[in-house]
């Protein structure tokens, strides 16, 4: 594998203020990071020193294996915190002028709009654009130069629910295309539904970085619905089972390690009883997150 | 260059406070260089009421070679509005945030200032060249006999003339980068020759020559008041390599300043 992104002990301190703090990272070509935590953690100061306009305190970071100059920028599609444009040019000419800085074919442009759904309001200037109009329009001028690499910062912020939907499309139609995504958001459902990798920051450290995948793993829970009256105890018997509690008229049961829900609709089949409902539970992003904000918070105390 | 040069023009040909500030500005230059024959006839006119004659017809104003200098002389006092220009380009720049924007998708801080620079240097060549014509034109039309020895005399007020522009800009701009708010911005480029007058009047006389190494004087000092010599004082009908030479080390040095500003600067 390729590595597009690394970080070596990137700082920066803002006065007395720690923004980020010793930051290791490494991203791979292909992957879809997302950069998780909470607001003012630093993700978007990191991400503004990896696109220059951040000076770092210290430590250092490398673009495909190089330093980085204005040039590695240029591959780089990146949109961090509000969409920016000049107000008063058309959005065909806010493009025009990003392609003319970033050296990319203006043959691009009509494409990029098609991509966002902006080609009917191309030439209506950009201070007319509501703010779903205006975060699709940095997407496309992220996207002008075709990018090996595309940096998105909260891409969804303050968007209703369709646009939020609109926006989680066009990423997902990009990342299918094959380009790294570099993805900031505090939204956890959002960077579970779209990511592959993920790295969770706090008050400008690294807590946590792995893949999503492994966030399911580990023990699981069963959702159990069936009509017997003991129910509650035959599950308490089944060997698998480390605990048993009821909510909202279905069992949940913790499983040991290596026991699946199926070894469970087994074990019930044979006492005679029918599941009307089972339902296997993996670990949502949203509670390792908190998890993991909270270990480290005891570890502090 | 040329291509930092088309970024910069790209930002400004499309906002129209740029051509509303740079039409008033090259059609009053244009107004003021070329209407000195009304005014002198106007000033005559007052003139008459008190009792005094003035003969205007023997006042060369446009004869050459004295037309360069009036005109170039007349013209500089119009470099405050291109500067306001430059002022609000560069802060604009701020206030949209788009500077940032501009240096995510791939300037440098560097080429993000040499686009200014550039659109600096192009606007003084556009009001030199505007100066030259005028001056050309309204020279032909009063001098009595057109000589060619005096047509092609003093020419250097020109290069003199874009030196004092593109000075003030490259000031202008420097102020915008360090101040990045537009109004504050405006308001002390307009204080900048008072604030500097009060520093050199407080320069005992014994240290006068200090005076001329001031920034705005040293722009000042490109080219000197002609008129004088109409009332029969000698006057300095020459550009000063000294003034020159002071002037271009100020220009560098704004440009040199906002430079290490904008690079050590989080933007």
């Amino acid at each position: 594998m390729e590595t597009v992104l690394s970080t070596s002990k990137l700082t920066k301190n803002f006065g007395r203020l720690c923004a980020v703090n010793r930051l290791d990272l490494e991203v791979q070509r292909g992957q879809i990071f997302g950069m998780l935590g909470p607001n003012g953690s630093g993700k978007t100061t990191t991400l503004g020193m990896l696109m220059g306009v951040t000076n770092p305190t210290s430590g250092s970071f490398t673009w495909f294996g190089e330093q980085a100059t204005n040039l590695t920028r240029k591959k780089i599609g990146a949109v961090l915190e509000h969409p920016i444009f000049y107000p008063y040019l058309s959005g065909q000419k806010n493009l025009e002028l990003n392609a003319m800085i970033k050296g990319a074919d203006p043959a691009n442009i009509p494409k990029v709009l098609e991509v966002v759904e902006l080609t009917e309001r191309k030439d209506h200037k950009y201070k007319t654009y509501s703010l779903g109009m205006k975060q699709r329009l940095a997407i496309a001028s992220a996207l002008v130069s075709n990018p090996i690499i595309l940096i998105l910062d909260e891409p969804t912020n303050g968007l209703d629910p369709m646009g939020i939907a609109e926006i989680r499309e066009i990423i997902k139609r990009i990342a299918a295309d094959g380009k790294t995504i570099i993805l900031a958001s505090h939204l956890l459902d959002e960077v579970q539904k779209v990511c592959t990798h993920f790295a969770v920051l706090r008050k400008g450290s690294l807590m946590h970085c792995g893949p999503v995948d492994d966030v399911g793993k580990g023990e699981e829970t069963v959702e159990v619905v069936a009509f017997h009256d003991d129910l509650s105890h035959i599950l308490h018997e089944f060997r698998g089972s480390l605990s048993v509690k009821t909510e909202n008229g279905k069992f949940q049961v913790r499983m040991r390690e290596g026991f699946h829900s199926i070894d469970l609709n087994k074990f019930l089949f044979e006492k005679g009883i029918v599941a009307s409902h089972i339902l296997t539970q993996k670990k949502s992003l949203e509670k390792q997150f908190l998890e993991i904000l909270q270990e480290t918070q005891e570890v502090k105390h | 260059m040329l291509h930092l040069l088309k970024i910069d023009l790209k930002k400004l040909t499309s906002y129209r406070t740029f051509w509303v500030v740079c039409g008033l500005y090259f059609f009053t230059l244009a107004f003021v260089t070329a209407s000195g024959m009304e005014i002198l006839k106007w000033l005559a006119g007052k003139g008459a009421e008190f009792g005094a004659t003035i003969n205007i017809n023997r006042i060369p104003l446009y004869h050459f070679p004295d037309v360069w200098q009036n005109l170039v002389f007349i013209s500089g006092m119009f470099k405050i509005v291109l500067a306001i220009m430059v002022v609000i380009s560069v802060t604009n720049e701020y206030q949209y945030r788009t500077i940032r924007q501009n240096i995510i998708d791939g300037m440098s801080r560097w080429e993000f200032l040499l686009s200014k620079i550039l659109t600096n240097g192009l606007l003084s060549l556009m009001s030199v060249v505007m100066v030259f014509v005028i001056a050309l034109v309204t020279g032909m039309i009063y001098s009595p006999e057109i000589i060619l020895a005096d047509v092609f005399s003093d020419l250097e007020f020109f290069p003199a003339y874009f030196l004092e522009v593109f000075a003030f800009l490259s000031y202008a701009l420097m102020l915008g980068i360090l101040v990045q708010r537009s109004g504050l911005t405006i308001i002390l480029l307009l204080l900048s020759h008072m604030i500097e007058t009060i520093m050199k009047v407080n320069i005992p006389g014994t240290a006068a020559g200090v005076r001329d190494f001031f920034p705005m004087q040293s722009i000042t000092n490109l080219v000197a008041l002609p008129f004088a010599r109409y009332a029969l004082q000698e006057i300095q009908d020459y550009v000063a390599i000294s003034a020159v030479a002071i002037a271009a080390a100020w220009t560098f040095l704004f440009n040199y300043f906002a430079y290490l500003r904008l690079k050590k600067a989080d933007i």
